[in-house]
C-alpha cells in the first residue's frame, strides 16, 4: 500500500490544480454555437442575457467547405478506402520461402 | 414594513410579461448570475431589509408573487408564484463563498421551474427560463466537478469524509443531469398541436433538443452514458424529426448521438450521425468541427476507412494527424506487437486516445485489421498461389500453410525482442502470440525464477498478516476474541504441500512443439474470426492447417482472399440505414395509412 504516500508527495510538488483541467475544458467541451442578434430591450430589468430560444441556424451552404475541388454537391476525397500495402517487401519474406 | 419600490416594479413588469406570455423576456428578467447589475442589487437590499430569512417572510413573499398568475386561469398555475418566490429567496441568500449551498439552492430553483413548465397552458412561458437555469446549473456543476478544491473546505466543515469526495463530485453533475432530464421529458411529452414523430416542433417541443443536448453534455461529463439510453429511446418514439430544428441543435445532438453510438460499438450508425454532424456544422465553427472529427476519424478507421491527406490538412483537423496517422500506418504494416505497444495503456502514444475515451475501443476493434494486414503479407510472400498464370487454370485453389504464420509471428517476436522494444514472448502457458504483462497486483508474487512461487512465511505474514493473523476475531457466538500478535487464527497448517504440483497449467516449457501447437490454435482462431467477419474470403482446413481461397478467378486472388474492409463492412451494414435516436422526416405518404408493402416477391396476375 504505497499509494497514499506517493500521492501526497505528488500533491505537494504539483503546481496549483487549475492548469490542467482548464486545458481539458477548452479541448473537450462541445461549446454552444454563438447566437447573433439577441435582446435589444433597454428596460430597467434587462440583463446581459446570452440565451434565448432563438438558437443559431444556418443554411447548408454555410456548412459546406468552399475549398472543395468539386462544386456541385460532390465532396472532396476525405477517406481512403484502399490502403493495403502491396509493395513493401517485408524482411520476413525470405523466411517464408 | 418598509418600501420596496424596486421589488414592486419587478413584480409588476413580470406580471405584464406573463400576461403577454413573453417567455424570452421573462427569462431575461430572472437574472441570477453575478455580477448582478445595480438594479438587481437594489432589489436584493430591499429583500434583505424587508424579508429577512424565516418562514413568515417566505409566506409574505409568496403572497406577493401570487398575483403574477392570471386570475382567469383560476390560479391553477401555482407552481409559478412559488418559483418566483424561490427565485427572490435565492437572490437574497446567495453566498458565493459556499458554492455547494448555491448549487443546491439553484437545483431546487430549477426543480420548481420545471414544475411550472409542466402546466399544459402556461408552462411554455417558462421554457426559456428553464433552459437558462439549466445552463447555469450545468456550468456550476461542471465547474465544481473540475475544481473540487473550491468546495473542499465546505465539505470539511460539514464533516464530510475525504473519501466521499470522489463520489460526491460526480453526483453533482449527475444530479444536474437528472433535473435537466425532467425538463426534457416535459418538452418531449407536450401534447399541444400535433405531437409525436410526425408533428412539428411547437409549444414546449421546441425545447426538446435544447434540453436533450444539455442533458447529454452533463451525462458525458459524468461518464453516465448508460443513462442516455432511455432519452434516445424516448426521442425515437416521440420527437418530431430532427430536421425541423435549427442547425446548431441538430449538429450538437448528432455529435452526442454519434459518440453514444460509438461508445456502444455501433460504429456504422455512429459514423452516419457524426458525418452528418460534420457536414451540417457551420464551417467557421472550427472548435466544434475539430471535436466531431476526433470521433468521426476513429469511427471510420474501425470501419476500414482512413482519413485522407485532404481531410487532415483542413484547419479543423489540426493536430489530429499526429495521433491517427501512426495508427493507420501500424494497421497497414500488420505488426501487431508494435500496434499493441502503441496503444498500451500508460504509453505516451496512448494517452491522448485514453483522454478522448476511445483507447480501448480502438485497441479492441483495430487489432483484427492489423491481423488481416499481417495475414495478407504472409499470404503474399508465403502462399502457394502458383503465380499469375495459374489463375486461369483449373486446379486446387491458392492456399496458405498456416505454419508460415507461425514462422512470421516468431520472426516478428524475435525482432521486437532484439530491438528491446517489447519483452520477448516468455509465456510458460497461455497465449503464445502475445505476452501479457504480469498483473500489477500479482507482480510481487513472482519468485526469483520468474515463476509465481510461494514466498517465505515471514513475507506472507508481512503482506497478509491482517487477514491470517489479525489482532482479534469473532467467535461463533459473535464475540470479539483477541488474538496473539502473529498467531494464525486458523492454527498452523497441518499438511505440507511441498511435494504437490500446485500450478494448474503445469507445463513443460522446454517443449517447443507444445508451444507451436498452442500458437497454431490461436492463429486458426484469428483466421476463423477474420473469415466470419468477412474480412477474409476463403475457408480453413484443420488437419494440415491451411487457408484456401477458392473462386478467385474473376476478382483475383488477393481481392478475393482479402476483400476491401470498408466495402465489406458497408455492404453488410448499409442494409439498415436507420440510426437509432435520429428521427427522420416521414417518407412521402404511401396509400393505405402509411403502411409500406414490400412487393419484391409479388408476381403479375395470371402467371402461374
Amino acid at each position: 500500500m504505497s499509494n497514499p504516500t506517493t500521492q501526497k508527495t505528488d500533491a505537494t510538488e504539483q503546481p496549483p490544480p487549475q492548469a490542467k483541467p482548464q486545458v481539458l475544458e477548452e479541448d473537450d467541451e462541445f461549446e454552444d454555437f454563438p447566437v447573433e442578434g439577441i435582446n435589444q430591450t433597454t428596460k430597467c430589468f434587462r440583463g446581459a442575457t446570452k440565451l434565448t430560444l432563438q438558437h443559431s441556424d444556418w443554411p447548408q451552404e454555410e456548412a459546406e467547405q468552399t475549398s472543395g475541388s468539386t462544386a456541385n454537391g460532390g465532396s472532396e476525397h476525405l477517406w481512403e478506402e484502399s490502403w493495403d500495402d502491396d509493395d513493401a517487401a517485408e524482411d520476413f519474406s525470405k523466411q517464408l520461402q | 414594513m418598509g418600501q420596496t419600490p424596486v421589488l414592486d416594479q419587478f413584480l409588476g413588469s413580470l406580471q405584464e410579461l406573463v400576461q403577454k406570455r413573453d417567455g424570452a423576456k421573462v427569462q431575461d428578467f430572472l437574472q441570477l448570475e453575478p455580477p448582478l447589475s445595480d438594479i438587481y442589487q437594489r432589489m436584493v437590499t430591499e429583500l434583505r431589509q424587508n424579508y429577512a430569512p424565516g418562514a413568515k417572510a417566505e409566506a409574505e413573499l409568496l403572497q406577493r408573487c401570487e398575483p403574477l398568475v392570471p386570475r382567469s386561469k383560476g390560479g391553477s398555475w401555482t407552481a409559478f408564484p412559488t418559483f418566483v418566490k424561490l427565485y427572490l429567496v435565492f437572490l437574497r441568500d446567495m453566498n458565493t463563498d459556499n458554492l455547494l449551498e448555491t448549487y443546491n439552492q439553484l437545483k431546487a430553483l430549477l426543480n420548481q421551474c420545471v414544475l411550472a413548465l409542466g402546466d399544459s397552458q402556461m408552462g411554455v412561458v417558462v421554457l426559456p427560463t428553464v433552459l437558462y437555469l439549466s445552463k447555469v446549473l450545468a456550468k456550476l456543476a461542471m465547474g465544481l466537478d473540475r475544481r473540487p478544491d473550491l468546495i473542499a473546505h465546505i465539505r470539511r466543515m460539514e464533516g464530510l469524509a475525504a473519501q466521499d469526495e470522489s463520489i460526491e463530485k460526480v453526483t453533482l453533475v449527475e444530479k444536474s443531469a437528472n433535473v435537466v432530464r425532467e425538463a426534457f421529458i416535459k418538452c418531449l411529452t407536450d401534447r399541444t398541436g400535433t405531437p409525436g414523430p410526425h408533428g412539428k416542433p411547437e409549444g414546449k417541443r421546441i425545447g426538446i433538443y435544447l434540453m436533450a443536448n444539455l442533458c447529454l453534455k452533463l451525462l458525458f461529463q459524468c461518464g453516465k452514458l448508460r443513462n442516455a439510453e432511455q432519452m434516445f429511446a424516448s426521442i425515437s418514439a416521440q420527437s418530431p424529426p430532427l430536421a425541423y430544428f435549427p442547425a446548431s441543435q441538430r449538429v450538437t445532438y448528432l455529435y452526442y448521438l454519434g459518440r453514444y453510438l460509438f461508445a456502444n460499438n455501433l460504429f456504422f450508425p455512429a459514423r452516419i450521425a457524426l458525418q452528418a454532424a460534420y457536414d451540417q456544422c457551420h464551417r467557421q465553427a472550427i472548435s466544434q468541427r475539430h471535436l466531431i472529427l476526433s470521433y468521426l476519424i476513429p469511427c471510420n478507421i474501425i470501419l476500414g476507412r482512413f482519413p485522407s491527406q485532404a481531410l487532415l490538412q483542413r484547419p479543423e483537423a489540426q493536430g489530429l494527424a499526429a495521433h491517427f496517422q501512426p495508427l493507420c500506418r501500424l494497421i497497414v504494416r500488420g505488426d501487431y506487437l508494435a500496434f499493441r505497444q502503441h496503444l498500451f495503456f500508460g504509453s505516451p502514444t496512448a494517452e491522448w486516445f485514453a483522454r478522448k475515451g476511445i483507447l480501448f475501443t480502438l485497441r479492441n476493434r483495430c487489432e483484427i485489421l492489423v491481423w488481416r494486414s499481417f495475414a495478407r503479407k504472409v499470404f503474399m510472400y508465403g502462399g502457394s498461389w502458383g503465380g499469375p498464370q495459374a489463375q486461369a487454370q483449373k486446379g486446387p485453389p491458392p492456399v496458405l500453410n498456416l505454419k508460415k504464420l507461425i514462422v512470421a509471428t516468431r520472426w516478428l517476436q524475435a525482432q521486437h525482442a532484439s530491438s528491446g522494444n517489447s519483452p520477448a514472448i516468455t509465456n510458460l502457458y497461455g497465449s503464445q502470440v502475445v505476452s501479457e504483462p504480469t498483473d500489477l497486483d500479482y507482480a510481487r508474487l513472482e519468485g526469483a525464477d520468474g515463476r509465481a512461487s510461494p514466498a517465505t512465511d515471514q513475507e506472507i505474514l508481512g503482506k497478509y498478516g491482517d487477514y491470517l493473523a489479525p489482532d482479534g476475531f469473532y467467535t461463533e457466538e459473535g464475540r470479539l476474541h483477541p488474538n496473539q500478535p502473529g498467531q494464525l487464527v486458523d492454527g498452523d497448517p497441518k499438511e505440507d504441500y511441498g511435494d504437490y504440483e500446485l500450478d494448474p497449467y503445469a507445463y513443460d516449457f522446454d517443449d517447443r512443439t507444445e508451444a507451436d501447437s498452442s500458437m497454431m490454435q490461436e492463429i486458426e482462431s484469428i483466421f476463423a474470426s477474420l473469415i466470419t467477419q468477412g474480412l477474409m474470403g476463403g475457408y480453413l482446413l484443420h488437419r494440415e492447417p491451411r487457408f484456401a481461397v477458392p473462386g478467385a478467378r474473376i476478382k483475383g486472388i488477393l481481392p478475393t482472399g482479402f476483400p476491401n474492409v470498408w466495402q465489406t463492412i458497408s455492404a453488410r451494414e448499409s442494409q439498415d440505414s436507420n440510426v437509432p435516436g435520429w428521427v427522420q422526416p416521414r417518407a412521402p405518404a404511401v396509400a393505405g395509412g402509411g403502411r409500406v408493402v414490400n412487393l419484391a416477391g409479388a408476381r403479375p396476375v395470371g402467371i402461374q
